[in-house]
Order: structure tokens, then C-alpha cells, then sequence
């Protein structure tokens, strides 16, 4: 019989199993393996420190570094803004607010895959039809990921396209646990409209605020696809991400250490930004606490 | 019913023999599995099913790959060194770098004896250090296409398909200028795509060298004043003269172009061919590649190989099969599939009074002969063409020619080092 002290990680295991496999094992592979080197005959050596030193006195790395942080520094205020304007639009009552709330979950079903060539063609200079509009109304054609200064706007652009309904609605749902009490306490104290929002909604949506905030983050770090079907990271850099950099490294360079160096990078990149964004949503109590 | 202990452990023992018994009898038909390219499946599978009817036991598991996919998956199974693939398509100037890493297998004693049978240009990119690796599937040309309605219009003649009377990049300016409309986005002129492939004539039809001679150094040829004053000359196409559509990365871009009339003239592959027919309305003409005046003509050549992972678990299903591929009959079935330009003299002279007797085959038979120039030999040609390439592209969208260049010299450079 088994002690009834191991019975509960019993219990545990399979999920604790499944954490170590499918989570710490591939950091642990990972860190590891950015402290290798590959020969051309595939022998591995290890090298300790030479990938990372050699990242840092790499130009191609720190202004892939920019960018990646640049493009963190825009998209992740971006889409919580944008998530929680149409969260507040569609937590209206009326008639049909179901369909508006499926137009905006709608580009949630489009791979992210799907979603760049899909835009790859709308913005094309030569044979998409969004220039012709564009010249129709004045303003004129548009080079978007083929111009050095619009490139890396377009990539947030659909980014944001994709990925503001999908937040939208943990937002929509922390609006609802809003218990309809404190909104009525609030109105019956004649608060306005404004004052509601800013000292009633805002700091009761400071946990599902800080949870898509975070996530978002985390996924933006590792935003890849529409580099690599769109940009190929140019025109000339612009939009050359760290997770592009990690990629060509281990796949066109054949410098397997070097890529996990790069991910390991932003593992801790990561890991620092989220710690700061947990700090700055936590609300007042936890202070105290 | 209720379905007991006994009967499910009968269930369990039976379902184990019948799964053996389905091993037992794959051991005796071996499969090869086979990256491809993803070409249709009515182009691959026809030659895949023509081999296993001659060689009966050996299944060939064709994966068909989107070009970058075929690459990046052959990278990271390569890497691996593990016995998979057995046999897969090697684009030619990887067989260096594949070669040098030991990817592929010797194929002396395989085909050693009958390299007379080849189109001598065919083998030069199969092989490394006088060793041939990986066996040419044909070769490929460029050609100009132009559209004659367009030509018509403008009141100009038809340029002659005469290859000794080829035109000129100055005289071809001209003619691009007088073809393009801004009023109707009617362009003048464009390259198929921006690769190294497409572009690398330029600069070698002026004598330039794009690499030096050890195959690893791009500084001072990569970011050289010719390969500079080419480049610059590139990019007045799109910026100064605007003959020239920004963005036309990709063939499909410019297929369609071309195909609907908002593109004059376009500078493309043979596989343009069968592109162009499905546009009902078009009527195109064909003429040789234009050079620099004073420079000498030059054509990219080089297409796919096949080579075999010396890892494999099926060494002799393997070499069975890429022998099959040098035969008379593979190579003339996988020209009737897809009409690259054949690798086996053979395939030319059957066909020289019915296929090749188009003019379209002739200036290509022209070309091979006399201005084919592979592109450069280096184990390091991914990275290569890698960073050229985003040079290229970033220089056709408007970029820095001179800081381009040098920047991707230095890159290129960087990851030579590893093969040093």
C-alpha cells in the first residue's frame, strides 16, 4: 500500500508529469543547447558562453532587438486599448449585439497563417485592390510591408486585426462579473458616466486587464508567421524580429546554438517585462497585503 | 452486451497477430521516402509509379513540399543524420553545401561512366570537389517574354528572336519606357522575381565577379563597385525610369501581370509557358535574354538534382532508384510531366525533329550551349543567396544600394566563417 503521504502527488502526477515534459524539459533543452556549438559533420561540442558573446557583438542582433522591442512596446497597449474600447461597445444591451460581438471574434477563426497572405494580397502595390481604393479617395497608393517606415505598422495592423477580438472577450467576460450592484450604488450616488468608468469598471477590470495584457505579451515576443510570409524581416531590417533571427539561424544557417541562444534571450526577456507588467495591474489591495 | 476481461484480452491478441502480420509483409516491399517538390500530383506521381512498375518491391513515399518548406524540412532531417531520406531533390547549387556536410552520397560509382550522356553544363552544379553527388534532372533557361498587342499599340517593332541579335539592357530601357503607362498602371518591364538566380547575369554579363574564387568571400565582390553600379542600374528600373513594378518579389506576381496586360515585357523561366496559356487573350512573343552593350551575354542555367542520404537504411532500393532516374526513359517521361530544359543529350537529339523544333526551344538549345553560367559554387550558397536576396529585394523597395550591399557582404562573410 502506498503511503498516504505520496497519495496526493499520486494525484498530481499527471499533471505535474505533463508539466515538466511538455514545459520545463524544452527550457531545460533550450538553455542547454544555447551553450552548444555544431560542426559541419554534426559533431556537438560545448562552448559555454561563445553564442551569447557572440550575439552581443553582433549589429544584425541588437537592431533585431530594437525591433522586437519597438514592436512589443506598440502592439501590446494597442491591442488591450482597442480589445477593452470594443469589449465597452459591445457589453451595450440591444437588439442584434450578437452579431456585432460575432463580426468581431469572426478573424479569430482565420489561421494567422491565412490572415498574412490573405492581407499580402489586399495590400498589394501591383494586383490588390485596397490601392485602388486608396487612389479613388486622394490619398494614394500605399507600399505597407514593402516600405521601410509602414512595414512594421502593417504587421501590427493585421496583428491587431486578428487579435483584438480574441482579447475582446476575457474582457467581455471580466465586464460581466462586474457585479451590477456596484454600478448601481454608483448611479444612485449620481456619479456620471465618466466617473463610473474611471472609479467603478476601470479598477474592477484591473485582473482580466493583466491577464491578456500578459498573455498578449508573451505571444507578441514569439510573433512570427507574418514576418516570414510577408516581410522576410525587410524591407532593409524593419520588421527582422528576434524570433525571425532565431529561425534563420537554425534553419538557413544551420547554427542550432546560436537559434536556442536567441531563444533563450527572449525566454528572459520575456520573464523581466511580464514581472514588470504583474507589478504595475497589481491593485491597491495586494499592496497592503 | 456486456463485454468481458476474456473477450477484450482476445481482442487485444488478435488485433497484435494481425498487426504483425501486416509488418511481416511490409518487410518484404521496402519504401523509400522521397521529399519532392510540390509540383501537381499529376507531374510527380506518373514517374514515382513508372519506377516502382520496373522494380517491383520498392514503393517510393513522395512527400511534394512548397519550395521553402522542401528546404527547411531536408534541413532539419538532414541535421539530424538520421536514415530518412532515403533519396530527395537537391536544388543545384545546395549540393556544396549538402556535400560538404556529408549529406550526400558519392555518385561515381553510380553514374561515373556516363557522364558523356550529359548536357556537360548539367553536371558542373551536381558536383563537389571533382566529386558528382547529386544527378541532374534537366536544366533551366530565361527567356523574354513580350506582349505583342502591347508592342503593337505603341507603334514598335517586334524585337528579333535571332539570339546573335539579342537586345541590349540599354535598348531594352527604351523600348520599356515607350511600353509603360502610368495613366492605365500599365508597366514596361520586370524580372519574374528578385532572386540571385534572376538578377545574377546582370552584374556577370558586365564581367563582374559576384564571389570570390574560394567560394567564401563576398566582401569586395558581393559589395564591389560593378556589383554596385549594376545594382544602382536595377533600381533607377523602379525608381528613376519607373519601367518597372515595386514589389514583384514572386513569379505568381508577375505571371499574372503579364497575363492581363499590365506588363509589357517580362524576363522569365521556360515553366513560364505553360503559365501564360491559361490567359485565353494573350499573345506573346519570345526572344534571347538581353545583355549589357559591351559586356557579353549571360543566362542562368541550373536546375534540380537528386541525390541520395548516405544514411540510408536502403542503400541499394536507393541507388536503384536514382539509377532508374538517369535512364532514356524516366528522363523522357519526366520531361513529358514537366519541360525543363533535358540534362540527357539523348532527350534533345529524339526530339529534335518534334519538341524542339519551336523557336521558343531553339534560343533556349542556343543559350545552353554558349551563354549558360551557373551560379556560383560555394557549400555556403543558402546563406548566400539568403542575404543577396533580401539586398535585391530591399534595393527594388527603394533601399541604400551601396549600405545594402556592404551589409549583406558582411553577413554572408559572417556565416562563411563555419565553412572555412
Amino acid at each position: 500500500m502506498l503511503s498516504s503521504r505520496l497519495t496526493p502527488f499520486l494525484f498530481l502526477a499527471p499533471a505535474l508529469i505533463g508539466l515538466v515534459v511538455f514545459r520545463l524539459a524544452p527550457i531545460g533543452i533550450a538553455v542547454a543547447g544555447s551553450m552548444t556549438g555544431t560542426s559541419l559533420m554534426g559533431d556537438l561540442s560545448f562552448v559555454g558562453l561563445e553564442n551569447f558573446a557572440y550575439l552581443f557583438t553582433d549589429a544584425e542582433f541588437w537592431s533585431s532587438l530594437q525591433v522586437t522591442l519597438l514592436f512589443n512596446l506598440i502592439i501590446n497597449p494597442l491591442q488591450l486599448a482597442v480589445a477593452f474600447a470594443l469589449a465597452l461597445l459591445v457589453f451595450q444591451q440591444g437588439r442584434a449585439i450578437w452579431f456585432y460581438r460575432l463580426l468581431l471574434v469572426l478573424p479569430m477563426a482565420v489561421s494567422t497563417g491565412l490572415s498574412a497572405v490573405l492581407f499580402g494580397l489586399f495590400l498589394d502595390g501591383n494586383l490588390g485592390p485596397f490601392n485602388g481604393f486608396l487612389e479613388w479617395i486622394g490619398i494614394g497608393a500605399q507600399a505597407f510591408h514593402r516600405n521601410q517606415d509602414q512595414a512594421l505598422g502593417t504587421l501590427i495592423g493585421i496583428a491587431t486585426w486578428k487579435g483584438a477580438g480574441y482579447w475582446m472577450l476575457f474582457l467581455l467576460a471580466g465586464l460581466y462579473s462586474i457585479p451590477s450592484s456596484v454600478q448601481e450604488a454608483a448611479l444612485i450616488d449620481g456619479a456620471t458616466p465618466w466617473q463610473r468608468f474611471r472609479l467603478v469598471t476601470l479598477p474592477l477590470m484591473r485582473k482580466p486587464m493583466a491577464f491578456v495584457l500578459v498573455a498578449d505579451t508573451a505571444i507578441n515576443f514569439l510573433f512570427f508567421a507574418p514576418v516570414y510570409i510577408l516581410t522576410s524581416g525587410g524591407p532593409s531590417g524593419s520588421t527582422s524580429v528576434l524570433m525571425y533571427q532565431a529561425y534563420l539561424s537554425a534553419f538557413t544557417f544551420s547554427d542550432l546554438g546560436r537559434s536556442l541562444a536567441i531563444s533563450t534571450i527572449l525566454l528572459m526577456i520575456i520573464l523581466i517585462i511580464v514581472a514588470l507588467e504583474l507589478r504595475l495591474l497589481r491593485s491597491p489591495e495586494d499592496h497592503a497585503a | 452486451m456486456k463485454l468481458g476481461r476474456r473477450h477484450f484480452l482476445a481482442g487485444v491478441a488478435g488485433a497484435a497477430i494481425m498487426g504483425s502480420a501486416g509488418r511481416l509483409q511490409a518487410q518484404t516491399s521496402v519504401s523509400l521516402s522521397v521529399p519532392w517538390m510540390g509540383w501537381p500530383e499529376e507531374q510527380v506521381r506518373p514517374l514515382m509509379a513508372s519506377f516502382e512498375a520496373s522494380t517491383p518491391g520498392v514503393k517510393i513515399a513522395e512527400e511534394r513540399l512548397p519550395i521553402a518548406e522542401l528546404f527547411r524540412t531536408l534541413e532539419v532531417r538532414l541535421s539530424a543524420r538520421s536514415a530518412t531520406p532515403d533519396v530527395y531533390l537537391v536544388d543545384g547549387p545546395l549540393t556544396a553545401s549538402y556535400a560538404a556536410r556529408g549529406h550526400l552520397l558519392d555518385l561515381g560509382n553510380l553514374v561515373g561512366g556516363e557522364r558523356d550522356r550529359y548536357v556537360a553544363s548539367t553536371l558542373v552544379q551536381g558536383t563537389f570537389k571533382d566529386k558528382l553527388f547529386a544527378l541532374p534532372l534537366g536544366t533551366s533557361s530565361q527567356l523574354l517574354f513580350y506582349n505583342k498587342k502591347l508592342f503593337a499599340e505603341a507603334g514598335l517593332p517586334e524585337p528579333s528572336a535571332d539570339p546573335e541579335k539579342r537586345m541590349t539592357w540599354e535598348g531594352l530601357l527604351d523600348i520599356a519606357k515607350k511600353l509603360t503607362k502610368p495613366e492605365t498602371s500599365q508597366f514596361g518591364f520586370a524580372f519574374e522575381n528578385s532572386n540571385p538566380y534572376q538578377l545574377l547575369p546582370l552584374p556577370q554579363s558586365r564581367g563582374v565577379k559576384v564571389i570570390g574564387d574560394d567560394g567564401l568571400t563576398a566582401t569586395g565582390y558581393v559589395d564591389g563597385d560593378g556589383m554596385v553600379d549594376v545594382m544602382t542600374w536595377y533600381k533607377d528600373l523602379f525608381h528613376t525610369h519607373k519601367v518597372s513594378p515595386i514589389g514583384t518579389f514572386q513569379t505568381g506576381v508577375t505571371q499574372e501581370m503579364f497575363g492581363s496586360g499590365k506588363l509589357a515585357m517580362v524576363l522569365g523561366g521556360t515553366w513560364n509557358l505553360g503559365g501564360f496559356a491559361k490567359f485565353k487573350d494573350l499573345d506573346f512573343g519570345v526572344v534571347a535574354h538581353p545583355f549589357f552593350k559591351g559586356g557579353k551575354p549571360v543566362t542562368p542555367t541550373g536546375s534540380w538534382h537528386v541525390g541520395i542520404n548516405p544514411r540510408t537504411a536502403h542503400m541499394e532500393q536507393a541507388q536503384a532508384f536514382v539509377k532508374w532516374m538517369s535512364t532514356r526513359d524516366a528522363m523522357n517521361l519526366w520531361f513529358d510531366l514537366r519541360q525543363y530544359p533535358p540534362s540527357i543529350k539523348q532527350i534533345w537529339d529524339e526530339r529534335a525533329s518534334t519538341t524542339f523544333v519551336d523557336p521558343v526551344w531553339k534560343i533556349v538549345q542556343y543559350e545552353l550551349a554558349n551563354t549558360a553560367t551557373p551560379r556560383p559554387i560555394t557549400p555556403g550558397y543558402r546563406e548566400y543567396e539568403e542575404f543577396l536576396r533580401t539586398a535585391m529585394q530591399d534595393i527594388q523597395t527603394g533601399g541604400d544600394v551601396k549600405a545594402l550591399l556592404t551589409k549583406a557582404a558582411t553577413s554572408i562573410d559572417r556565416e562563411m566563417r563555419k565553412y572555412r
